[in-house]
């Protein structure tokens, strides 16, 4: 880590060199993650398709060291003091960073992503709506239990936001039906833990025939302990994301489906966008700032497609 | 210390109890299982790190050598088709080498031990998460070891061969440091370290062995974790069991001043973490 | 004289089981300079911790100056000026000596910042080093200090305290010769200067240097005074121990035989220009003289592996050898008793039967594993021959006495083959009923060939066990001195570096 440190440190001296020697003929615009992780790798590939229709600018995707916000932070703002054009965030803890974000704001045009701020002085949010999402999982689970039934979620840390609205999504589409989410399961991104959570689930409650997992981590962990249970297609699956396992099971037929978001879109999309804001062509911005890229469910039928489009785009 | 264990073996029934009242299905068959598990997987590596905190040093890194380690072996498997058998030895053995790594620069370079593997925490993680791009590591869809998700994952009975593989290594490790010569000079060295010396044991080797010691469990738990997770995020992957492990020892009666701890102890310590922890 | 300073009558302290005091009436009188001996468990440290206020007597009186106490506390015995110098030293090795003198109740200026006023601290600590003919300044720092400058910043620091009484105990206990003598000189100055001093020491010489008065305490009660004219060594060891004790030197069975040990200008890194060589014989004590920091305790580190030597040769029944851990010193049969037990020699948590089967485990396996039965058997053996005072070789060896200890450590040793034992202050800390058992242990170890060096900062011991004396000054050997020319005289001269021509 210190290494990484001592790195990232001559590498961000380089950067700014290399920006203020280029700012005349290039600007640069920064697409700032949350934490590292495969999900970002497809909004890479998103940023690099946008870089080929923008060659006058330096589109660039830069990983926080660690996910923390004050971190995180500290990276937006190195970036703004080496004289960037604009930055895109996916903000770490946005209730709490309004006032930081907004000293972001007050000296680059800022955009959010992946979670909004919407408190703050963002210019405009492009990304998924959560509550959308869990909407979409939500259909799934009718689908899937027509005759109804006791679902368990499982997720990271059940107070975030993203969190907080997927769940809101499910339970107003399952409002009124049969099919109930008894309780969500939080691990703290603890991978053993969440295994662990399935486990429980399993041998405390007998009665439960489906499970839902709300992060792209969840859904494999669910997979693993069914399969290794002998459970597999007796107990209902939903998840989120494009992990692969997670893929692996819808082609399969043992998980009934996944919601994805599309951060390849909020790639290419939010940096075309930020490009043209720079010029000076407000236009794209709606009245709201939000500028929703609706995510898609993804089952047995279009999971080939959709994953030799995802490998197209990742290259793996 | 027969006493000391007694009353830990009371507290893990009191906690038991506690717990089996507000939840009956903590004493079901699976749950005991399930939870016979992760005593496994924590109690292999906590049985080093307690080795080391009796010598009077402390391991700090093991939660970042799973990450590493962890990655490394996924990608032998996954990626370069390494045949598992080989994997397994070749893991193993990268932990026996950090360990000596850790007693090399302990002993003959005098750093601190707390420096040496906090710098081992920051470093290993890093190389990891520089390894994999950050990337989570796993496994294919439908990749299967059989005989290896077996020996490492595998139940008989309905018990869990990670819970077994730590039985085996607590007795091993227990006739090791209660009844072996090696066990003896791990006290004294950790009781008073001059004394040892001048009582002609080679107190170098006493602290890199249970360095080395410590490494080896390490590479061995990072197995059995990574087969359990079946995928690592190497930025969050085994977060802070060094401190779980530490912590099972200290409950389980080794001073961190050195020179006392027992292999119950420890293993009784790792019991009431994972029943508390519930 | 007047009142004196003070008057102790008929204290008496029980604890469970044990009469601590029993009846004890004592008086000091104004500048009265008084020994108290007594062996370990005598009662003396009691006494010291009811007048320092730590303790509070079940019965008897205390008058200070003519004011009646019952009993005193801490503050009390300060204010009325009873300052101690204790054995173990309670200095702040990271300070200097003027932070280490006014420690707790530094001068303050500034108003309520209360910065610390440095520069007064300096010059009152000055006044006192020099009343005390310290050869160091205020701002030299503690750590940098000799055990005996160390010693010299206690009083100090009781002197700055304005004492009317200073308490030391054993308080040369570490120091050399020459030290020693200096420190007696603080004390008659001390003395000329009104201050009373009780002064406690199992080194009875400096006892009869210096006392006026010696109070003798044995289990708790009183058992003598001597008057000046009555002190002598003899007389104190009789009221000690109730019986009066052998002269120290025992003769050797036979003469010595070869030699064991050879030592061909072996050089150390203290003093890598000097070297020593010396022979060391079958059968015989061979004192090694000389003022702490000469190096002999170099040399034992050196010959026993734990430092490497820088050069020269050993031999070992005329072979060369080379020993570079006390692993291989102990292969070899050369074993050392250090100089610090608590520290080097002994577990101290640890069971005496574990403590003396540490070095030679391999003779309790089998197959590997611990064998406790022939451990503690061989522990019980040596139990009783060494004579040690415990009630089960299982109970931890810090529970001993100092003596206990000590033959806890020979113990190890004598289970093993000896062919050298070098001894590092054998008997330091140690009372005198069991110094004698300790002597007469050595004296049976080389009556059985083995080669005996000790090394030993008390004149009486070296000129009263060895047979034969090598003086070390700086790194080499200043002189040898076989037993007819024994004399402190002839140590002191060639410790400091003269010859005896």
């Amino acid at each position: 880590m210190k290494r990484l440190l001592m790195a990232s440190a001559a590498f961000a001296v380089a950067l700014s060199m290399t920006m203020s020697a280029g700012a005349q003929d290039k600007k640069t615009l920064v697409f700032v993650v949350n934490g590292a992780s495969d999900f970002w790798k497809i909004a890479e590939a998103g940023v690099k398709k946008a870089q080929e229709e923008l060659p006058n600018y330096n589109l660039e995707l830069k990983y926080p060291e660690q996910a923390a916000a004050a971190i995180q932070q500290r990276l937006m703002d190195d970036l703004v003091a080496s004289g960037v054009a604009a930055i895109m965030v996916s903000a770490i803890d946005p209730k709490t960073s309004t006032e930081a974000l907004d000293r972001v704001g007050g000296q680059v045009p800022l955009f959010t992503t992946d979670s909004d701020a919407p408190q703050s002085k963002r210019i405009a949010y492009i990304g998924s709506s959560n509550v959308e999402l869990g909407k979409n999982a939500g259909q799934l689970m009718l689908k899937a239990l027509p005759e109804g039934g006791k679902c368990m979620g499982f997720v990271g840390l059940p107070g975030a936001d993203n969190a907080r609205e997927r769940i809101e999504g499910v339970k107003e589409v399952i409002k009124g039906s049969k099919v109930e989410l008894v309780d969500v399961r939080g691990d703290d991104i603890d991978q053993t833990r969440a295994k662990r959570n399935v486990e429980d689930t399993l041998s405390a409650m007998p009665d439960i025939n489906c499970m839902v997992g709300f992060y792209s981590y969840n859904t494999p962990r669910i997979y693993e302990v069914l399969k290794e249970s002998g459970k597999l297609g007796q107990i209902k699956v939903i998840g989120f994301d494009e992990d692969p396992i997670t893929l692996g099971g819808v082609r399969e037929g043992t998980i009934e489906g996944t919601v994805v978001q599309n951060p390849y879109e909020w790639g290419y999309e939010g940096m075309k966008l930020m490009a043209k804001f720079v010029e000076g062509d407000k236009s794209g911005i709606p009245a709201g700032g939000l500028i929703i890229v609706p995510g898609q469910v993804i089952e047995k039928g279009n999971v080939d497609a959709f994953a030799a489009e995802l490998k197209a785009r990742v290259g793996k | 210390m027969l006493k000391k264990d007694l009353g830990l073996l009371l507290l893990i029934l009191v906690v038991g109890a506690i717990v089996a009242f507000i939840n009956p299905r903590f004493l079901s068959p699976i749950n005991l299982s399930n939870t016979m598990n992760l005593i496994g997987l924590y109690g292999l590596f906590s049985i080093g790190v307690g080795f080391v905190i009796i010598t009077g040093g402390i391991e700090l890194s093991v939660g970042s050598m799973f990450a590493l380690l962890g990655v490394i072996f996924i990608d032998l498997l996954s990626t370069y088709n390494v045949n598992w058998v080989l994997a397994f030895l070749l893991i193993v053995l990268a932990g026996l080498a950090l360990g000596s790594l850790h007693g090399f620069l302990v002993t003959r370079m005098n750093l601190q031990p707390f420096i040496v593997t906090l710098c081992g925490l920051l470093i290993y993680r890093g190389i990891a998460r520089f390894y994999t791009e950050d990337a989570t590591a796993g496994f294919a869809f439908g990749t299967s070891f059989p005989a290896l998700e077996w020996l490492v994952a595998g139940r008989t009975f309905g018990i869990p061969h990670s819970f077994i593989a730590f039985i085996i290594i607590a007795v091993i490790m227990g006739v090791v440091l209660h009844r072996s010569i090696f066990g003896r000079y791990l006290f004294a060295v950790g009781k008073n370290e001059e004394a040892a010396r001048y009582s002609g044991i080679r107190t170098n080797r006493i602290i890199a062995s249970a360095y080395i010691i410590c490494g080896g469990l390490a590479g061995l738990a990072a197995i059995f974790l990574a087969m359990y997770t079946r995928s690592i995020s190497p930025a969050s992957h085994g977060n802070f069991y060094e401190l779980y492990a530490i912590a099972a020892a200290v409950l389980g009666g080794c001073s961190l001043r050195g020179g006392e701890g027992s292999v119950l102890g420890i293993v009784l310590g790792t019991i009431l973490l994972r029943s508390i922890s519930r | 004289m007047a009142d004196p300073f003070l008057e102790l009558s008929d204290i008496s302290k029980t604890y469970p089981g044990v009469m601590a005091l029993d009846g004890v009436s004592l008086s000091i009188a104004h500048g009265e300079v008084v020994g108290l001996v007594g062996e370990n468990g005598a009662g003396k440290s009691t006494l010291m911790k009811i007048l320092g206020g730590v303790v509070m007597p079940d019965k008897g009186s205390i008058r200070i100056t003519g004011a009646p106490f019952t009993a005193l506390t801490v503050a009390e015995a300060s204010r009325a000026g009873i300052a101690f110098v204790h054995q173990e030293l309670n200095l702040f090795d990271n300070l200097d000596v003027a932070a280490n003198v006014y420690i707790g109740r530094e001068p303050v200026k500034g108003g309520p910042l209360k910065l610390i006023d440095s520069k007064i601290m300096h010059i009152e600590t000055k006044k006192l080093l020099r009343l005390l003919g310290a050869d160091f300044t205020p701002a030299t720092s503690v750590a940098a200090l000799s055990l005996a400058q160390q010693q010299l910043v206690e009083i100090a620091k009781a002197l700055s305290l304005d004492a009317r009484l200073v308490i030391m105990d054993e308080p040369t206990s570490s120091l050399t010769v020459s030290e020693t003598s200096r420190l007696l000189k603080v004390i008659a100055d001390l003395k000329a200067r009104g201050v009373s001093v009780i002064f406690i020491s199992h080194r009875l010489h400096e006892v009869e240097r210096c006392a006026d008065r010696v109070i003798v305490l044995r289990d708790g009660r009183k058992v003598g005074e001597l008057r000046q004219g009555q002190i002598s060594h003899d007389a104190m060891i009789r009221l000690m121990i109730g019986r009066s004790l052998k002269s120290l030197y025992l003769a050797p069975a036979a003469p010595p035989r070869n030699e064991a040990l050879e030592l061909d200008d072996v050089s150390t890194s203290t003093f890598p220009e000097h070297a020593v060589s010396l022979k060391l014989r079958q059968g015989e004590i061979l004192g090694l003289a000389g003022l702490v920091g000469s190096g002999r305790t170099e040399l034992a580190r050196a010959l026993f592996g734990i430092d490497r030597k820088l050069g020269g040769e050993v031999r070992l029944n005329g072979k060369p050898i080379a020993i570079g851990s006390p692993r291989e010193a102990i292969e070899r049969g050369i074993f050392l008793v250090p100089e610090d037990r608590k520290r080097s020699g002994l577990l101290l948590d640890v069971s005496i039967a574990e403590n003396i089967s540490l070095p030679d485990l391999d003779h309790y396996t089998q197959a590997f594993l611990m064998q406790p039965a022939p451990e503690a058997e061989n522990a019980e053996r040596q139990r009783k021959q060494l004579n040690i005072r415990t009630r089960s070789v299982h109970s931890a060896a810090g529970t001993l006495s100092g003596g206990n200890q000590q033959k806890v450590v020979l113990a190890k040793w004598l289970s093993m083959q000896p062919k050298v034992i070098i001894f590092d202050e054998p008997t330091r800390g140690v009372d005198v009923g069991a110094k004698q058992e300790i002597y007469e242990l050595m004296r049976a170890l080389s009556d059985r060939g083995v080669a005996i060096l000790m090394i030993s900062s008390d004149m009486e011991e070296v000129i009263g066990v060895s047979d034969r004396m090598a003086v070390m000054h700086e790194g080499r050997i200043s002189g040898f001195l076989e037993r007819d020319r024994f004399s402190e005289d002839n140590v002191l001269k060639l410790a400091v570096g003269q010859s005896l021509q």
